[in-house]
């Protein structure tokens, strides 16, 4: 097999978690998350990186706030399957890059990124179920962040209490595959109402989040 | 089994609350009270690459297209810019199609108005608007084949691809910028305004984009995969604009055809 089909690639920089941690939105905070993210990497072979969890929390009183961007690196990231030739018989392997997937001037918003459900595959290079696959529906990715990335400044809960809750509050979440609650966004869609893992089945997901390496 | 039932409600519930509902009951297409299709992406292509017989061709095709779905009754225009000439000035896109809401085959609102199909502030740009693979129906409610439907090394070759109706052919030619807007004059952007079929002389660079003398049209994706971006209406340019060139890069020649009234 040619060192190009090989999963994950080597170039892999970014992964969506193949399975939750599955106590709903209590990742353990940031630090859980992040294990997580490296455990799943080691797992599939992949050694080297340091991986950061794409998750922002919020400020509390003597805790300053984390925005999901800043956490991520400078990238490109690249995910764990080659593309398919283009027409040139090129095996491109196109990066997402951190302005484009924020967004941050008005025609990188307009044009969008290569996030996409299919650059948005699992360290094993699987799809992940979005609108219109088999159920259940996994597409609804923890972010805690507003579409710019940063985390949200209002006083309500949009992070399952700083990924340390199973029950009440609430979670901001983006879809992996652009569809679903009438936009595409990828890191910010919706809340979720609840924390519990069953929570968060009944709005189309599982737990799952983005997976970055910051080297 | 009593909890199951439940949780399946529920899910049901909050489905049905959310905009997630539209492509649930995408079945309930013209019974009676639904809404009205006012945009679709054209079920098939002109045929000659980028020659659509200018503006007044391209709307033409819409209008075809839709009266023989029984939506002849709305005047249709196609989603295209032309450029600048002497004593001509631009049309935009964007200016041609009425003011929204738009509504597909199955129902479902693809933008409320020009500011959130185009993404006119940062905001709306980055939550996007309402048109995906599942959304960007043609008249006869099929979604547009894309990137990874139907991989065969022949899609890219015309010949093949007009007998074989489901593989990808997902590039909507647009001749617009991001904005919805033409390009300005000099460049191609437009097949020479919707009326060349020819392609650049051989030998030239291998691009996709405009550049001096250079047939070209710009495009972009109903299903917003491709290009590295997704735009839906000007992701990149083409090989040519004969209906081989267009091909190449899966494209065919559709466009998109939106309602004004």
């Amino acid at each position: 097999m040619p060192t190009s089909d090989r999963i994950p690639s080597s170039l892999m920089t970014f992964f969506v978690t193949s399975e939750p941690i599955g106590d709903g939105g209590n990742l353990g905070g940031l630090g859980g998350a992040d294990a997580h993210c490296q455990m799943l990497a080691t797992r599939a072979g992949v050694s080297g990186r340091t991986w950061r969890a794409y998750l922002s929390t919020q400020a509390r009183p003597g805790q300053p706030a984390i925005h999901a961007r800043d956490r991520i690196g400078t990238g490109p990231w690249y995910n764990a399957k080659e593309r398919i030739p283009d027409y040139l018989g090129r095996r491109l392997q196109r990066p997402i890059i951190q302005s484009e997937i924020h967004g941050d001037t008005l025609d990188e918003a307009r044009r969008g990124s290569n996030m996409t459900k299919e650059f948005a595959v699992t360290e094993k290079g699987e799809l992940v179920n979005g609108i219109g696959d088999p159920l259940p529906t996994r597409h609804d990715i923890l972010t805690g962040s507003q579409p710019d990335g940063r985390a949200f400044t209002d006083a309500a809960d949009h992070t399952c209490n700083n990924w340390t809750s199973n029950g009440v509050g609430s979670a901001q979440v983006g879809h992996s595959d652009r569809v679903g609650n009438g936009n595409q966004s990828w890191n910010s869609s919706h809340g979720t109402t609840g924390c519990s893992q069953r929570d968060l089945v009944s709005w189309g997901g599982v737990g799952l989040f983005y997976c970055f390496a910051v080297n | 089994m009593k909890l199951q039932m439940k949780t399946v409600l529920v899910l049901t519930a909050i489905l049905a609350a959310s905009a997630l509902a539209p492509s649930i009951v995408a079945a309930q297409h013209g019974m009676p009270g639904g809404t009205p299709m006012t945009f679709f992406v054209t079920g098939e292509p002109i045929g000659d690459g980028g020659n659509l017989g200018g503006l007044a061709g391209a709307d033409a095709q819409c209008q075809k297209l839709a009266t023989a779905v029984g939506a002849g009754n709305r005047t249709w225009h196609a989603y295209l810019s032309t450029q600048g000439r002497p004593g001509q000035p631009a049309v935009n896109a964007r200016d041609r199609i009425g003011t929204g809401p738009w509504y597909n085959f199955d129902g479902v609102m693809i933008a409320r108005d020009l500011a959130h199909l185009h993404g006119d502030t940062l905001d709306l740009a980055r939550m996007g608007n309402n048109l995906t693979k599942r959304t960007g129906l043609t008249e006869k409610g099929q979604i547009v084949p894309g990137l990874n439907d139907y991989q065969v090394p022949r899609d890219s070759e015309w010949e093949y691809t007009k007998t074989t109706p489901y593989t990808n052919r997902h590039e909507m030619l647009t001749g617009s910028q991001l904005d919805g807007r033409a390009y300005p004059p000099g460049v191609d952007y437009t097949c020479n305004n919707w009326t060349s079929n020819s392609d650049p002389a051989p030998g030239g660079p291998q691009v996709l984009e405009g550049r001096p003398g250079r047939p070209n049209a710009q495009i972009g994706f109903p299903d917003r995969n491709g290009g590295g971006n997704g735009s839906w209406n000007s992701s990149h340019g083409t090989t040519g604009c004969s209906q081989t060139a267009l091909n190449r890069t899966h494209g065919v020649g559709m466009f998109y055809c939106f309602a004004v009234n």
